[in-house]
């Protein structure tokens, strides 16, 4: 099979690694030491953890941050964000027509009906509940990967509450700090504008009846929650206020914030929260996260959620093999960024060559998320594919399949030295009355040899990931 | 700024001065009892825990090992400076976006510190280190808060909250060590004064002003009344106060300015003289009752912040 190395290609090292390369490889084992150790401080004394799941001890860990950055080339970059506003665009269209349009994909057969209303993430009560600019993803994280000839994929999209940007931006800082020299020899295009993009997007997402300077709050499970860094991070970067659902009160579908002068509006809410712990008189009653009131707020018009509710319709992984369709039944375009090839166990036919390529194949449970239940044929035992060709016949709506995807390689710091492992790309786009994505975004890393499960909550790192900007970077290079 | 996020200011203010002065009052019990007769141990180390508040929930022997162990490192104990530092900590997370990253930092650090030490050998051999190297980083935190945080609301309820523990704190100390020296009839013994005076950090202050007679009741009002030492009762009333004054809005009559009034006013206009001779411990009952008052009168104002009378405010305007 194919494999991508992001840095050594048949003729050596790409040559946007070059200069990287060079300046690596003239520090010295103790200074590549120190280096990782400064790093491990900057995180730790930051307070830059997340936490384990699936380990007794609870852990607690500190931010794993490689030293060599993952670098994308300009070009390759235009590519990229070329799809990621086509695709982001289409899937905001594709949710306002679903809960407050025709539903004219739907009408028109681009994608079965019971698909999108079997999907775990449509919600019935978001139907009627209008977005102002129709900007349903305010936020978006798209997991793309390369696969053996380097091509890049759309694996998943996520429009729920996609983490992650926070370590984007601390990466940056830290690289910053660990690798100044190498970082001055390019041109990397920033990315500490994010907070102030974001605002602007939620903003312009407040109900028509909001003050002309709308209050926008970031809304957080609290401080137990493995994201929480991240929540309190970007309500800092925003300037406006991290709240919990104690925090707010909803009266006569307005809602309120308690303050210590009393309450005060609020009109968008940035939640971090999923869909189901919102708002206990629609969702989970058990729920002390949300807030009494909010859905019945927003469908009142009073007040902007964002992401806006019942986006998981598009975001499921049922619904993912029908985005390249949909693409082309909204824009009239072919997709710029492909998926990768899926097949739904739904498909009697489809259900046939399935089960006879197990073995070649990734089973995914469509209702899971962060990694977990991923079948990888070729790796799997005899006993594990069984029963999962078991459970997919039981149940078809719940797997999908895809080829595998043998996920790009990085040379990557492991015990002091340079060994390739493999790598995804979560780039962050932001909806309003334009889309905008962040340059680079996300890169993580599987740590384990051979793995190709990057998520941080199994063990993955990270790499800070540079954009090029050519034009500034040819006349840094010509100095 | 949002009720919780005062509150939490609030007892982050308050937990850091608790952790600060059990360091001191630990420290300073210490070498008071290494000077004392053998007998003297116990009584010290008791004292100390009623100081504290803890003498009724303590069930160990009244010794210095145990004692000390339990005000420092026992989580099960609510007052530990362990305990203190980490719910300073906890709150300290929840306040990421309202506190500089100093601040947290300094916090974070000592945190940090406090869980990888080995306290109880840190308690048993070297308490004097150890003891000095919490004061000095409880001081640094406050330090930090006061040089990097703007003087909004925020900044305002840690010093309030500070303030006000200080104050009971004070209080406290005078009550039980005051009370204690005069009721048995004992001469004052010299050590005693030192000790209480160092207790608040108070001792080169004190010499300063006064001389090295030590006169009961000049150290008594030096430690009640004095307005210039930051430690004494009525210095840290009127920051209280003032802190109040702010966070309402000059001149208004609010609960919590006539409850903060009140206090002020009965240590302001008190007659040393007058207390020693009517006895200290009604003085001192008044005085902690009404600050207690206070605690509770911010609790109401701002964090519970009358949230359903403002809601039908709201709904009639």
């Amino acid at each position: 099979m194919l494999q991508f190395d992001e840095i050594h290609g048949p003729a050596g090292v790409r040559p946007h690694y070059e200069q990287l390369m060079e300046r690596l490889s003239s520090l010295s084992a103790t200074d590549l030491a120190d280096r990782f150790s400064m790093l491990e401080s900057i995180f730790r004394t930051l307070g830059i953890t997340f936490a384990v799941t699936g380990h007794e001890e609870g852990l607690e860990r500190t931010w794993p941050m490689d030293l060599v950055p993952r670098i994308i080339p300009s070009q390759e970059w235009r590519d990229i964000e070329a799809g990621l506003i086509q695709r982001v665009g289409v899937l905001n269209r594709f949710l306002d027509d679903l809960y407050v349009g025709e539903q004219s994909a739907v009408r028109d057969g681009i994608i079965p009906r019971w698909v999108v209303e079997t999907a775990d993430g449509y919600i019935r009560d978001a139907h009627g509940i209008t977005v102002p600019n129709g900007a349903r993803c305010v936020v978006s994280g798209v997991d793309i990967v390369r696969d053996g000839e380097g091509t890049y994929r759309v694996l998943e999209d996520n429009l729920r509450v996609p983490s992650g940007i926070s370590y984007v931006l601390e990466n940056r800082v830290a690289m910053t700090r660990v690798l100044p020299v190498a970082f001055a020899r390019h041109a990397i295009r920033p990315v500490d504008h994010y907070g102030s993009s974001l605002l602007r997007a939620l903003r312009a997402s407040a109900p028509p009846s909001a003050a002309s300077d709308p209050t926008v709050v970031v809304l957080t499970p609290g401080v137990a929650n493995s994201a929480y860094f991240e929540h309190a991070f970007l309500a800092r970067q925003m300037g406006v206020e991290l709240v919990e659902g104690r925090d707010l009160l909803v009266d006569d579908h307005y809602v309120y914030l308690r303050t210590t002068r009393g309450l005060q509006r609020v009109d968008v809410v940035y939640r971090r929260l999923n869909d189901e712990y919102l708002d206990p008189l629609i969702f989970r009653q058990d729920s002390l996260l949300g807030v009494p009131g909010l859905v019945g707020a927003a469908r009142a018009g009073n007040v902007t959620i964002a992401n806006a509710i019942g986006n998981g319709a598009a975001d499921d992984k049922g619904v993912y093999p029908f985005v390249p369709d949909l693409i082309r039944y909204y824009t009239g375009e072919e997709p710029i960024l492909d998926n990768v090839t899926t097949y739904v166990c739904w498909e009697p036919d489809q259900l046939e060559v399935i089960l006879e390529r197990i073995g070649e194949l990734v089973i995914k449970p469509v209702a899971e998320a962060g990694g977990y239940g991923i079948v990888i044929g070729p790796k799997a035992t005899d006993e594990t594919l069984s029963t999962t060709a078991e459970a997919i016949k039981a149940n078809p709506r719940n797997y999908v399949a895809q080829e595998v995807v043998q996920l790009s390689t990085h040379p990557t710091f492991i015990n002091g030295s340079l060994a390739p492992r493999h790598i995804d790309l979560r780039p962050f786009v932001i909806s309003s009355d334009t889309i905008e994505v962040v340059p680079g975004g996300l890169t993580r890393v599987a740590l384990r040899e051979g793995s190709l499960i990057v998520n941080s909550s199994q063990g993955g790192g990270s790499k800070d990931t540079w954009v090029i900007d050519q034009e500034v970077d040819d006349v840094v290079q010509a100095r | 700024m949002l009720s919780r996020h005062a509150e939490d200011l609030f007892w982050l203010g308050r937990y850091v001065e608790r952790a600060e002065d059990t360091a001191r009052m630990l420290d300073v019990t210490f070498h008071h009892v290494l000077e004392s007769p053998p007998a003297f141990e116990s009584t010290a180390w008791g004292e100390l825990l009623e100081v504290l508040y803890l003498d009724e929930i303590y069930e160990g022997p009244i010794d210095g090992r145990s004692v000390s162990t339990y005000l420092v490192t026992d989580t099960d104990n609510p007052g530990s400076i362990v305990s203190a530092i980490g719910r300073t900590r906890d709150n300290a997370r929840g306040l990421r976006d309202r506190i500089s990253t100093e601040l947290w930092e300094a916090i974070n650090v000592f945190f940090l510190e406090l869980s990888e030490a080995d306290l109880n050998v840190g308690v048993e051999t070297r308490a004097y280190e150890l003891l000095g190297r919490i004061k000095s980083r409880c001081q640094l935190i406050n330090g930090v808060a006061a040089q990097t945080m703007p003087r909004d609301e925020g900044y305002r309820f840690i010093v309030l909250g500070l303030m006000l523990e200080r104050a009971e704190m004070t209080c406290r100390l005078l009550s039980i060590r005051y009370a204690r020296l005069v009721g048995s009839g004992e001469p004052l013994g010299f050590h005693t004064w030192v000790s209480v005076l160092k207790s608040v950090s108070a001792y080169e202050a004190y010499l300063k002003s006064h001389d090295a007679s030590l006169d009961p009741s000049s150290v008594l009002e030096f430690l009640l009344l004095d307005p210039e030492f930051p430690r004494s009762v009525l210095y840290c009333l009127r920051q209280v106060e003032r802190q109040l004054q702010i966070l309402t809005g000059e001149g208004q009559q609010t609960g919590v300015e006539r409850a903060i009034g009140r206090v002020r006013a009965r240590a302001e206009y008190c007659d040393i003289a007058t207390i020693v001779g009517a006895g200290l411990d009604p003085f001192l009952e008044d005085l902690q009752a009404e600050i207690y008052d206070v605690a509770e009168a911010v609790d109401v104002h701002f964090f519970r912040s009358g949230t359903d009378l403002q809601l039908h405010a709201f709904q009639s305007a």
